[in-house]
């Protein structure tokens, strides 16, 4: 006999897994974006639009952090009287998206032969 | 947007050196945009509320600019569980103990103001809960910093074998965190007894001096070579878990001579001399006897801890068989 233990309400639980889900494609997002030419601002937006909200807070460290691992490449321009932070894709960033992109498209195929083997018959 | 300055004065302050300029360059320029978005949303000019709120949702300054650092913690998830179990015993097992017993007393009968006296002990024992608490995080953390090979390197073959399901009374080898805290208490002990012993015989609380009895001086080797035994059988429970039977009649033998270190301290009191100007012969003649009541029922303590040690040694000896074959253990259904 199954039985349940529930620790955490159900709008919470739900959240906490959502945004586990989400931070695991935020990479993929941004690097994807980044085929264009972005400052953080721009990409952000760019982001949401499409739906891939991002919190400041979590997209300019990441951006940093991309940076150091030699998958973007920035520099400061002056743009509209300000000076703004531009990152692009390196070179090594494009092939590492593309294997990326590989590695997304298998688990999406994955995920789809399991939720449809494991999907209630209709009868 | 005198705000906006502070604002990125406040998070600068919590960022790296090598690293502001950039950082804060940017997080400006990103609140700049934010700012005029909202005010082209507006139609207006934004006023100091709203921006305050806009920096409000960005968030408090040092945790954005803890999000710029790497993330690391003090002390790690595989430690913290020792880590824990060691504070608990120090600042709740063994440090109360002694300030109840032995210094409360002593300080509390002897002092002209016994409620000051009092407030004075539960003083020095919080100071010393503090020192303790700081000297075993910092342990801690070095371990955590310099993890040791055998934490990250190890082999499955070379843990315990299970004992067959059957024989559900079979002694098991000692956990390894628990091998740790005997080898961290047996260091701790060994040092405490050398700085008792060596660098100081005696201990000022509040114009109350409590010296230790010359008898002590005869026993400090005998008493240092017990609380060092607690090394190498640390070592053996956390590197060789397997052992034990050696580790068993080693910690029987420690029992025995800790036994009989014990018996005869017992039999050699006062143990402690206490002291105090300007105090009543009455008064320091109950001081004295209350300390030494005291020293008398922590050596009684002793005895019987570590009597019960020593069963409890003896039967895992006598439980221990060798397991001479693999055959896998029968899962009951």
């Amino acid at each position: 006999m199954y039985t349940v233990q529930q620790t955490v309400s159900s709008p919470d639980l739900f959240d906490n897994l959502r945004l586990e889900l989400r931070r695991g494609c935020l990479v993929l997002a941004v690097l994807a974006q980044l085929r264009v030419e972005h400052y953080g601002y721009a990409l952000r937006k760019a982001l949401a639009d499409r739906g891939m909200a991002i919190d400041e807070n979590t997209l300019y460290p990441l951006l940093r952090r991309l940076e150091s691992q030699g998958l973007l490449v920035s520099e400061w321009r002056e743009e509209d009287k300000r000076n703004k932070r531009f990152y692009r894709l390196s070179s090594h960033g494009q092939g590492v998206l593309d294997r990326l992109l590989e590695e997304w498209q298998s688990i999406n195929s994955s995920l789809t032969r399991i939720v449809e083997a494991q999907a209630p018959k209709k009868g | 947007m005198e705000l906006l300055n502070r604002y990125l004065h406040a998070v600068r302050f919590w960022l790296p050196k090598s690293q502001q300029e950039d950082i804060i360059a940017e997080l400006g320029e990103d609140l700049r945009s934010q700012i005029e978005d909202r005010e082209a949303a507006l139609g207006r000019p934004l006023d100091e509320d709203g921006l305050a709120a806009i920096l409000r949702e960005r968030g408090n300054p040092m945790l954005v600019a803890a999000r710029y650092l790497p993330q690391r913690s003090l002390i790690g998830p595989a430690l913290f569980p020792v880590y824990q179990f060691i504070l608990k015993l120090v600042i709740v097992w063994i440090l109360p103990p002694i300030f109840i017993l032995v210094v409360g007393p002593a300080t509390i009968l002897s002092g002209r103001d016994p409620s000051l006296a009092l407030v004075h002990t539960v003083w020095t024992l919080l100071m010393a809960a503090v020192f303790a608490f700081g000297v075993i995080t910092l342990i801690f953390a070095a371990m955590e910093r310099y993890p040791h090979e055998s934490m990250l390197k190890w082999d499955p073959r070379r843990l315990p074998r299970v004992p067959p399901a059957k024989a559900a009374t079979r002694p098991q080898p000692v956990p390894g965190y628990m091998a740790i805290v005997e080898l961290l208490a047996a260091i701790g002990a060994s040092l405490l007894w050398l700085e008792v012993m060596w660098l100081r015989t005696s201990f000022d609380f509040n114009g109350v001096t409590i010296a230790l009895a010359p008898i002590w001086r005869s026993f400090f080797w005998p008493i240092l070579l017990v609380t060092l035994s607690g090394v190498p059988i640390g070592l053996m429970g956390w590197l060789r878990p397997w052992w034990m039977r050696a580790r068993s009649c080693v910690r029987l033998a420690v029992d025995g001579v800790t036994l009989v270190l014990t018996g005869a301290l017992v039999n050699m009191g006062p143990w402690v001399r206490v002291a105090a100007h300007n105090l009543p012969a009455a008064g320091m003649a109950d001081a004295n006897r209350w300390a030494n009541v005291g020293t008398s029922i922590g050596l009684g303590g002793i005895a019987i801890i570590t009597l019960v040690d020593a069963v409890q040694e003896a039967r895992r000896l006598v439980q221990q068989r060798p397991v001479g074959n693999h055959a896998p253990v029968a899962v009951r259904r």
